[in-house]
């Protein structure tokens, strides 16, 4: 009889453990977990019933400290925005001071931030590979995607001198020109990328298991990503040929010819075909520019920026990152310092509106999954 | 191997091999993040140093911070650090967590890491470049050789001085405290 | 197209002030009170992007000014044509004392997260948002930070300055 007590109790408890809710979190210190981000999931069973974004780990102020160092001060810091691809955040800040001060940028100086932007995305998009290959279970071709950004950065490091933070842009131009032979070792770096691409087909792109793994994950509509506010390739996997290269042309952007790739399903298998399009688009963009490059000067030398005061004046400047569509709006009162500094970054409605939406009904399993495939990039959601 | 290094062996064989298998937890606390990956990957490849990434604070023995420490990001640490088993090493990776480095006036960050947890040593750098990473490892075992890495003793030590501290900037902490805390005699209530 | 925009904005609403900036970019400014309606006329015109709200600290005068930067995306799949390079900036300014403003996830949904950033660091309380609890911040500061009026390097000198380090 006992037994049976006993019996009894266990199934009951066990039938209502699979509807009981418990709150996970999917938090910062996790294998999973790329940047300092966390995640809390109300799920029952394996479900999620509901998600909920928690960015402030990376919270620096980084607007408010812009506000209390000169403009020749803020080239450093601006560029720590967001650390994968850091780049993106110097054209957008010299863009700014060049359209409020009225300096002009000359015509080799445009191709050459053009190569340069290309460069960083194709870097960015290789880390991007690494963790989503890495988070999928695909070891080998995350180890061949960090390899070969490691090539990149090497170029990287020849010309500015940094891996990482490279403060290269200024408004005017850029610092200083492709050193001696510099172009034959972009083409020779690339082409030994690309030979490899066949290989990150067959293992990785082509494989039956990334399909399996990513087809209807994560997925959203076009008209849900109008209404919330993507950009980039989150928008573009579900079928819209929207890309600020395109649209409000800067740097030499519409002196070659490219297309811009999409896909039309929306879920994460699209993004990330879109990512390896993308790739492959860049770097033919860059053996098109380096031919078209013109002779002259790189820089054009401005006031003294030690005692620089921006005049009066308001503007917002936009750029395409490899996440999406990268904003800056900056108002100067005439002093030496900024006065007010804002970044409109594309990890922010991806990351906290979209992957809310996204994950509603996922398995727990497919979280980090739809997380990476959304690139959603921490640093630039806290600043 | 010299001879020097078989006497070693044979003599205090438990901490060569901790020395040389330090498997490092995977929490990506700040900028210095960019980095790790390279350092783990083939092309500088940490494996033959014997330092890994591993999942969970429980299984890991050093704990690397790299970038600046936010206060949100300073109870996860906390908490990740006291997780560890002992022999625990720490490792400052930059230079926000020396003296604060590029965000010294921002209010959200702190200054100083070694007010809040022990650390055994800094690499230096914004970014360090993934030779220093095996530089500062190296040096870790030199360290740990002449028994100078000694962090996670003076935890156990000046466990109400780093308590005191932690209350002090993070106001409430809902973990209870990890080593027995005297209450001063004063405040006991007759 | 933005010479139609500009009258059709001041013939239809009062108390509208338009400014053009450079091309491309003009400035509006309104009323607080009129700010939904005119987000709704905004977006039903074709700017059916809403890239950023801001909000400017204007000390001197004594005012905080929000900022709602509208663009547009492409109808469908169509191709892009000149008008998505518009963008309206469109502003209101409010007192600091009391800083409301009604919110706008009505019109526009990815509202959400703008609209609690700009609370906990500006103190702007918008009114109808369902979730309005602090976003990135850890705790509650006396001043909102990014006010002027917030001097951050005497708040970190006697926070973290206070703290005496760990001897032994």
């Amino acid at each position: 009889m006992r037994g049976t007590a006993v019996m009894a109790q266990l199934s009951e408890t066990a039938s209502t453990d699979s509807e009981r809710e418990l709150e996970l979190y999917f938090g910062p210190q996790h294998l999973g977990m790329v940047g300092n981000f966390s995640i809390t999931l109300k799920v029952r069973g394996d479900r999620v019933l509901k998600a909920t974004a928690n960015p402030g780990y990376l919270h620096r102020g980084f607007e408010k400290l812009m506000e209390q160092r000169t403009w020749i001060q803020n080239f450093p810091l601006v560029c720590r925005v967001n650390v994968i691809e850091p780049d993106s955040m110097e054209w957008v800040y010299a863009r700014a001071v060049e359209k409020l001060t009225g300096i002009e940028v000359p015509e080799r100086a445009h191709y050459i931030r053009s190569i340069f932007l290309e460069l960083a995305r194709v870097a960015s998009h290789l880390f991007g590979l690494w963790a989503y290959s890495n988070m999928l279970g695909f070891d080998t071709p995350a180890q061949w995607a960090m390899y070969h950004r490691d090539l990149v950065l090497d170029l990287f490091e020849e010309l500015t001198g940094g891996r990482v933070y490279h403060i290269y842009i200024w408004p005017g131009g850029v610092r200083r020109d492709f050193p001696k032979g510099f172009k034959e070792r972009v083409v020779e770096t690339l082409h030994s990328i690309g030979r490899c691409v066949p290989d990150y087909d067959s293992t990785f792109f082509n494989n039956r298991l990334f399909y399996e793994r990513a087809r209807g994950i994560g997925g959203i509509s076009q008209q849900e990503a109008k209404a919330l506010g993507a950009t980039g390739q989150v928008l573009r996997a579900t079928g819209m040929k929207f890309d600020i290269r395109k649209v409000e042309p800067y740097a030499a952007y519409d002196k070659v010819d490219w297309e811009v790739p999409t896909r039309e399903d929306g879920d994460a298998y699209s993004r990330i075909w879109v990512v390896r399009d993308e790739m492959i688009e860049s770097v033919h963009m860059i053996f098109k520019l380096l031919d078209a490059m013109p002779e002259g000067e790189v820089f054009n030398r401005g006031p003294n920026p030690f005692k620089w005061e921006i005049p009066r004046g308001e503007t917002y400047v936009r750029c395409e990152s490899s996440r999406g569509e990268l904003g800056l709006y900056l108002v100067s009162d005439g002093g030496d310092k900024p006065y007010r500094v804002h970044f409109r970054t594309p990890s922010y409605p991806h990351g906290l509106t979209i992957l809310e939406k996204a994950l509603e009904g996922a398995s727990i399993a497919d979280v980090g999954n739809t997380m990476i495939s959304l690139y959603v990039v921490a640093p630039e959601i806290d600043r | 191997m010299d001879r020097n290094q078989i006497a070693k062996w044979l003599k205090s064989p438990a901490k060569m091999a901790n020395k040389y298998s330090l498997h490092a937890v995977y929490f990506c606390t700040g900028c210095g993040i960019i980095e790790i990956p390279p350092v783990i990957t083939t092309r500088w490849d940490a494996e033959r140093f014997g330092v890994l990434p591993v999942a969970t604070p429980r299984q890991g023995n050093l704990f690397m911070i790299t970038g600046y420490v936010s206060l949100k990001t300073l109870r996860a640490i906390i908490r990740t650090y006291e997780q560890m088993p002992d022999p625990k090493y720490t490792v400052g990776f930059g230079s926000c967590p020396i003296n604060g480095g590029m965000y010294w006036d921002s209010y959200n960050t702190i200054k100083h890491l070694d007010k809040y947890i022990p650390v055994d040593g800094w690499i230096a750098g914004c970014m360090p470049r993934p030779e220093a990473v095996f530089i500062g490892v190296t040096h870790l075992w030199t360290l740990i050789d002449k028994g100078k890495a000694d962090g996670y003793l003076r935890y156990k030590k000046n466990y109400a001085a780093y308590r005191r501290n932690q209350e002090m900037i993070l106001r409430d902490i809902e973990w209870p405290p990890l080593y027995p805390v005297e209450s001063k005699a004063e405040e006991v209530s007759v | 197209m933005i010479s139609s925009l500009q009258e059709d904005l001041e013939s239809k609403f009062k108390d509208v002030e338009v400014r053009v900036l450079e091309q491309n970019r003009i400035s509006v400014l309104v009323p607080g009170d009129s700010i939904p309606v005119i987000l709704r006329y905004l977006k039903e015109s074709g700017l059916n992007h809403l890239a950023l709200i801001s909000c400017v600290d204007w000390i001197e005068q004594e005012k905080l000014e929000v900022v709602y930067v509208l663009t547009s995306y492409m109808p469908n799949d169509t191709e892009h044509g000149p008008e998505q390079r518009l963008h309206v900036l469109l502003k209101t300014r409010i007192p600091r004392e009391d800083a409301q403003v009604k919110s706008a996830i009505a019109v526009f949904e990815n509202a959400e997260p703008y609209e609690r950033e700009l609370h906990e660091l500006y103190g702007v309380n918008f009114e109808g948002h369902p979730r309005l609890i602090p976003l990135f911040l850890e705790r509650e500061y006396e001043i909102p930070p990014f006010r002027k009026d917030f001097d951050m390097r005497k708040y970190v000198e006697d926070t973290f300055g206070s703290i005496p380090s760990v001897d032994g």
